[in-house]
């Protein structure tokens, strides 16, 4: 059962990708893997496949045309002209490479412009990476049942409206591309938050590796997508060094970098400097080279590039006028300037926006009591817990309340 | 797949004259559906007349009830309609895109349902 779970999880996404893009229609794709991880369990316990992965595939999509067959004989419509199937010895004397990677495919789907925008990262969460609805309802912090409403709406708009299946004309790309981005963006940020990284989160980290990947390589000239790509690099590369002994958070300045992934760190410098060759800058290069700044760092003997830092900020803002921007600008500014100048920042922030953003407390609460100012740290360590952050850092937060 | 084009917009703009012209807009339309008809996308449509022509049949309750005016009471009003016939959503959507609209406005690309 554990086998089949893993490659249900690693393979799912391309599985389910192929066969929405074959059928087109996503219910149709979803029923036909689950029926074939149905029938796995059953059958490879006695007969294990020699490629796990295409005999799913091969099932699934037998299943998905048996499917459409009985569908069109309820309708009382001509049954169509079956497609030639591949029998089930055919695919194992192939090999995994036979499930062809649709998976931009779907994500361009998932992410149309026409798809409600709350619903888009979840809809490829679901479909590309395979979460469950419940994995993908607890990080998104709203119950199951929205949730499920929320995925169901969005794909019978797909299916009613006539979605394309196609991937759009370069011409479509700068109002796509930009929608694929910043919905990846909203799925990685979930898993990283989080730094315990339960294990769905650790297993979608995972797929955003291999999906930035494979949008780096087909949208070779987007300078966006190679950062965004490089971005998940470098921050996948921090994982083994986010947690302590205890299961406590460490702040990435606290870090040792001794722990860090060198090879995913390389990989993310290559596709950044490839970004920067294009010649056309953007927020998302800017934030991944944040974290190629933070990634130059050796030891923990080595200062933290807190002055480089505070400038990268800097010409963030020039992008946008963020607060969440500002909120991490006055971190690396009391550093440079001292917490006095960081926390008069901090207050002249947007409040209403950040009033149950869990960093703004705990950014807060640090600069407090930095200044001496136990009382009104101690209440704003209150705050950032009460925000229910995931198990690490309430562990850290707690841990920092008890150090006042 | 069927289509409807439903374009939304401030009819002021005609009789002020603040938009483009009425009839460069009329122009742009002509060309527009000229074009779509050659291509044998075009199914059907029409302009409205303005909403102040319009009369709602309301029904509340099992009762029916006229209703001088549009159903809603919006500074846009619907003003006319494309049929298309195209593959899918983007194709319906590039050319609700270059409907023509005299300034401000909207356009509802609407599947229309298959009869098959």
């Amino acid at each position: 059962m554990g086998a089949l779970e893993g490659v249900a999880r690693e393979a799912g996404g391309r599985i389910v990708a192929a066969l929405a893009a074959t059928f087109r229609d996503l219910d149709l794709a979803e029923e036909a893997f689950a029926e074939a991880c149905a029938r796995a369990a059953a059958v490879w316990p006695s007969a294990p496949p020699l490629d796990p992965a295409a005999w799913l595939y091969a099932t699934a999509r037998r299943q998905a045309l048996d499917m459409i067959r009985k569908r069109n004989v309820r309708q009382r419509l001509a049954p169509d002209a079956p497609e030639p199937e591949a029998t089930t010895e055919e695919v194992l004397a192939s090999d995994a490479r036979l499930i062809p990677d649709e998976r931009l495919r779907l994500i361009f789907v998932c992410c149309h412009p026409a798809v409600a925008p709350e619903a888009r990262a979840a809809l490829t969460l679901r479909l590309v990476c395979g979460l469950t609805v419940q994995e993908i309802a607890r990080a998104f912090l709203i119950g199951e049942p929205a949730m499920f409403q929320r995925l169901t709406r969005a794909k019978r708009k797909i299916a009613e409206a006539g979605v394309s299946f196609e991937v759009p004309g370069p011409e479509a790309w700068p109002e796509r591309v930009e929608a694929v981005l910043s919905t990846l963006e909203v799925a990685y940020a979930r898993a990283h938050e989080d730094a315990a990284g339960a294990s769905a989160h650790a297993g979608y980290a995972r797929e955003m590796l291999d999906l930035t990947a494979v949008l780096a390589d087909l949208l070779p000239e987007e300078p966006e997508c190679l950062a965004f790509a490089a971005l998940v690099r470098f921050a996948e590369a921090r994982r083994p060094a986010r947690l302590d002994a205890e299961g406590a958070m460490i702040p990435l300045s606290e870090q040792d970098p001794a722990l860090w992934r060198r090879p995913l760190i390389r990989d993310g410098d290559a596709l950044l400097r490839r970004a920067a060759r294009l010649n056309r800058p953007g927020p998302r290069q800017l934030r991944a080279a944040l974290h190629a700044a933070w990634s130059l760092r050796r030891s923990r003997a080595e200062p933290p590039p807190w002055s480089a830092i505070l400038a990268l900020y800097d010409q963030l803002l020039d992008w946008r006028e963020d607060p969440f921007v500002r909120l991490n600008r006055a971190v690396a500014l009391a550093e440079v300037a001292g917490p006095a100048a960081a926390l008069a920042e901090v207050a002249a922030l947007d409040t209403a926006k950040l009033a149950d953003f869990q960093p703004y407390h705990a950014v807060r609460a640090d600069l407090l009591a930095r200044l001496g100012r136990r009382d009104a740290a101690r209440a704003a360590y209150d705050r950032a817990i009460d925000l229910a952050p995931g198990p690490a850092e309430r562990l850290w937060l707690l841990r920092k309340r008890s150090e006042l | 797949m069927q289509y409807a084009l439903l374009i939304y917009e401030n009819e002021d703009l005609y009789r002020t004259g603040e938009g483009r012209a009425l009839d460069d807009i009329i122009a742009a339309h002509q060309a527009l559906a000229g074009e779509l008809a050659a291509r044998g996308i075009l199914k059907g449509g029409s302009g409205l007349k303005t909403a102040d022509t319009a009369t709602t049949v309301r029904k509340t309750g099992g009762q029916h009830a006229l209703h001088d005016g549009p159903y809603a009471e919006a500074r846009e009003q619907l003003g006319g309609f494309y049929l298309v016939e195209v593959p899918d959503l983007d194709a319906a959507l590039a050319i609700a895109r270059r409907v023509p609209l005299a300034g401000d406005g909207a356009v509802e690309v609407r599947p229309v349902i298959d009869e098959d």
